[in-house]
């Protein structure tokens, strides 16, 4: 590969773009982005309702309820009148201080929110109460909150000392909330935080939970608002740099433009590159910008760049799968989203639990807070995406070739293509079973992700047969393909040697999964089912549970791969027996462990 | 137009379109998005209120650990509200031993102050998924303990207190349903038809064949209509097709056919938007982020109204509509049909070389 040839490559790109887009284009986006500050100015002075008027309310105007309906743009104010309800025409209405609901869901649920306003148009008379005579705090906001999170020991677990000091001296200085006379005040803005901690704020709410003081209503759990809205202000530039990226490649494959590079004395590895590299600096440049704005630090920026090469890594495969720019188009955006939900999701949790570590975007979150994250934690979370995005590099790359460049087929078949481009014998087979281990970490950890707020006896069968789907399918795709392509004869015995082939490969790949020990993710219900072995190591069994997994692995991966070696339909058949026998298996060694 | 229906041009054009789209199977994988989103939405929106509501995570009792000067009300509060079992311990130090052996999964440490008022200490354990469900049960103890000390003392207050409405029980999803999947779900296909009309477009003029059409017996403004009506005639239908499934699930959405004219003025605009955006650039890479960066704009313009389009769906899919929803879908439906009109100036205005 020549750094030279790559890098010119790289301006190429840069400069055909500012070539091909003339002076109105840049015009028009020029006034795209002005408009765009302009409104995100506006808008951050604007109170945006998203539920205004969407349940009817009858109230004359001399009832007492009158004042906070009218305040609350969540109800709609109609003529009151006792039948509006048997009409149709309201959810509620009001007579003589009764309650009258129409009997279905949404009257159900206006009278709920209704509970809520009156009892926010309390609080906020109280303030004025206090406002006028502070003798009356006592009367008006009886209770004063201090909310603190404290490590509790696990029950029957070691030494109580350490922590017990620490908590202790918080009870009776108190020092997080002022002087008596401002508690009235406090009640107001939800959730002072303890002042140490300088996190940006949100619409009044502390962007990320901490401790809090105030009024009992005004006590917060530690959701993380402010984290997800940072995964998209993160996320969302990579969206549409992703859009001209795979278009950038795509054109090369129409009217055989590429053709001309092709040719040249550079390899298809710096035609790649090169044309990659600006795409992502340009993510890299906005990252740092974002950072910059957020208050983050040169953590924030390499947590995010694994982010961004698996976004680019997917949008080049798809770029070279796709017949036209519609199918393009459809592709980024399943990437979007999928992508966008594997920072997403785990990050909701970045109070809660470690699993949160599996977005990287969890670090960018706990850099902004002031917490460190330690090397192997870093690894942890970004390890998967950096080594599956080389594994799409090198997939695409195969194919970036005459041959395939300028063929249209379905993107199933080109898919197929790409995996058969790698393989050539057994070895190569179990090669690459190894290099999809990252995909199988990927999709295991969002399942963990996804299933971990569901109770244990739903979620553990879930995620059971999710798993073993996963890994099945990596077992046995390329060996599909490989048949597909006619690479191996079609016969048992071959298709014995290239199953059990397969299944060392992932046998020696998923030692990989001792990296989640290290952020101790077996200590979770979910993260036990995702990776029996990891939870079972340290029980003496060492011998058995060494050789087991590799006698499944070896077995299910040649039941598919016979299937695979006759037809698709077989094929099918035969990857729903491996299936079945692993969730077996992984049941039997859960049931062996509890 | 005198021309028999079935060769109308702009016809022929569409039905090509579908075609095409229909050959590579992406309507399938439009689907299967939409369906993944609208899912993965729900799922985190039911995945996160049964985090809050203690009553959908199997009922477990939390054990309430309450000590220092003000207890009896305390223990009272929490009798009423429910789900959460209090002890009394008799000294701070016996409470905060209890809590740190586990014995008890939260702490309240109750302090007179000499304001009156009574200072609560709260101490809930980190770093578990029970702490947010711990978090909410222990405050709806003290929002109930609050409202019963200002009972007791409202004699001293100017203002009364307002009598709060019965409790109902509702299910905490449905504000949601309305006020953003049912949005989200009818915007997605307006989205999408917006986004394959840049491509249709601009693939045109990049792989030159917009060239060879223009020797075909049709006008561009013909193609141009033609490539509109493909994606954006198939939006109410999907539109249609979402209700349809919501109302299957058990969520009532009324106000129907307003919706689908929405839906479909929404989807005329959009996609005329997306043909102007592709034959102003002319280059694909940047058609699509003008076009994604400018609708993001405008939604985002929309939002400044005094009843956004998302707002307005809503209230007319719950059955809520005021006279400023009927307001705000005629004018939709207006910027939709000047919208849709000015696709025709378009070969005038744009070079027809460039074209």
């Amino acid at each position: 590969m020549g750094l030279s040839a790559l890098l010119r490559i790289a301006r190429w790109e840069v400069l055909k773009g500012t070539e091909t887009v003339d002076r109105r284009s840049v015009m028009g986006f020029l006034a795209a982005v002005a408009v765009t500050a302009a409104l995100a100015a506006a808008l951050s002075g604007a109170s945006v309702t998203h539920d205004a008027g969407i349940y009817r309310i009858g109230v004359d105007e001399d009832s007492p309820y009158h004042e906070p309906a009218a305040a609350d743009p969540t109800f709609a104010l109609v003529p009151a009148g006792p039948a509006a309800v048997g009409d149709g025409r309201a959810d509620i209405v009001v007579v003589d201080g009764r309650f009258r609901v129409a009997d279905d869901r949404k009257g159900r649920a206006a009278l709920a929110e209704f509970r809520t306003t009156v009892r926010n148009y309390n609080d906020r008379r109280m303030d004025a109460e206090v406002e006028e005579d502070e003798s009356d705090l006592g009367a008006a906001f009886p209770v004063v909150v201090d909310l603190e999170y404290v490590e509790q020991d696990a029950p029957g677990g070691g030494g109580p000392g350490t922590d017990g000091a620490g908590s202790g001296g918080g009870t009776g200085g108190g020092g997080a909330s002022g002087g008596d006379g401002s508690q009235g005040g406090a009640a107001g803005d939800v959730g002072g935080t303890g002042g140490d901690v300088a996190a940006p704020r949100i619409g009044g709410q502390p962007l990320l939970a901490g401790e809090q003081s105030g009024t009992p209503s005004g006590i917060q759990p530690p959701f993380p608002l402010g984290s997800l809205l940072l995964a998209f202000l993160f996320v969302v530039p990579m969206n549409f740099v992703i859009q001209a990226y795979g278009a950038s490649i795509l054109r090369e494959r129409i009217n055989r433009r590429g053709e001309l590079l092709l040719v040249a004395p550079v390899a298809p590895t710096d035609i790649v590159f090169g044309k990659t590299l600006p795409y992502f600096a340009a993510i890299l440049g906005v990252s740092v910008v974002t950072a910059v704005g957020v208050g983050g630090g040169p953590i924030a920026v390499a947590a995010v760049a694994p982010i961004a090469m698996l976004f680019l890594s997917a949008t080049f495969l798809a770029a070279m799968f796709a017949r036209s720019f519609k199918e393009l188009t459809f592709l980024t955006v399943t990437i979007s989203v999928g992508l966008t939900s594997y920072a997403f999701v785990p990050a909701v949790f970045t109070e809660v639990t470690p699993i949160a570590l599996i977005s990287p975007l969890t670090i960018v979150v706990r850099d902004l807070l002031g917490e460190s994250t330690s090397a192997a934690e870093y690894a942890f979370s970004t390890g998967p995406l950096v080594l599956s995005s080389a594994v799409l590099f090198l997939l695409g790359t195969g194919i970036y070739r005459e041959e395939d460049l300028f063929t249209q087929r379905p993107v199933h078949l080109k898919a197929l293509d790409a995996l058969a481009s790698r393989v050539s014998g057994p070895l190569t087979v179990g090669l690459l079973t190894v290099a999809v281990i990252p995909f199988v970490l990927l999709a295991e950890l969002l399942a963990v992700a996804l299933l971990f707020v569901f109770p244990a006896p739903l979620s553990i069968p879930v995620l059971l047969v999710a798993v073993a789907l996963v890994e099945e399918l990596a077992k046995s795709a390329h060996v599909y393909a490989a048949y597909h392509h006619d690479i191996f004869e079609r016969r048992v015995t071959s298709a014995l040697g290239v199953g059990a082939a397969s299944g060392v490969g992932f046998f020696l790949g998923e030692k990989l999964t001792l990296v989640a020990q290290l952020v101790n993710l077996p200590g979770i219900v979910e993260g036990r089912t995702a990776f029996p072995e990891a939870a079972a190591v340290g029980t003496g069994q060492l011998l058995v549970l060494l050789l087991a997994p590799l006698v499944l692995h070896v077995v299910t991966a040649s039941v598919s791969a016979v299937g695979a070696s006759r037809s698709w339909g077989t094929y099918v058949a035969t990857y729903g027996i491996a299936v079945l026998l692993h969730v077996a298996y992984n049941a039997g060694v859960l049931l062996r462990v509890a | 137009m005198s021309r028999d229906p079935r060769r109308d041009p702009r016809l022929v054009v569409a039905r090509r379109e579908l075609a095409s789209l229909r050959s590579e199977k992406t309507i399938v994988l439009a689907v299967a998005i939409q369906l993944f989103v609208a899912g993965f939405s729900s799922f985190l929106v039911v995945g996160l209120v049964s985090m809050y509501d203690p009553g959908a995570v199997g009922g477990t009792n939390m054990d309430l650990g309450v000590a220092g000067d003000e207890t009896s009300q305390l223990v009272r509060a929490a009798d009423e509200a429910g789900s959460v079992d209090p002890t009394v311990y008799s000294s701070v130090d016996a409470a905060e031993e209890a809590f740190r052996a586990g014995g008890v999964d939260a702490l309240v440490l109750t302090e007179r102050l000499d304001s009156g008022q009574v200072r609560a200490v709260v101490r809930i354990p980190e770093g578990s998924v029970r702490t947010t469900l711990d978090v909410v049960q222990v405050r709806s103890v003290l929002v109930t303990y609050e409202r019963r000390l200002r009972d007791r003392r409202a004699g001293s207050l100017d203002r009364p207190l307002l009598r709060e409405p019965p409790a109902a029980s509702s299910s905490p999803y449905f504000g949601f349903t309305y006020t953003v999947l049912v949005p989200l779900l009818l915007f997605m296909p307006v989205f999408i038809g917006g986004s394959v009309a840049v491509d249709s477009l601009s693939e045109e003029m990049e792989r030159g064949t917009f060239e060879l059409l223009r020797v075909a017996p049709t006008t561009p403004v013909d193609i141009l209509e033609g490539k509109l009506l493909a994606t954006a005639g198939p939006v109410p239908a999907q539109a249609a097709l979402w209700i349809g499934l919501l109302r299957l699930n058990g969520t009532r959405v009324v106000h129907v056919p307003e919706l689908l004219v929405l839906t479909a003025a929404m989807a005329g605009a959009v996609s005329a938007l997306g043909l102007v955006v592709a034959a102003a650039t002319r280059d694909r890479r940047f058609a699509q982020f003008l076009y994604s960066s400018g609708l993001l704009a405008l939604f985002g313009a929309t939002l400044l109204l005094p009843e956004n389009p998302a707002n307005t769906i809503a209230r007319l899919a719950v059955g809520s509509p005021g006279p400023a929803t009927y307001v705000a879908l005629a004018g939709y439906v207006a910027i939709g049909a000047v919208a849709v009109g000015s696709v025709r100036l378009l070969p005038r205005v744009v070079d027809a070389d460039h074209l």
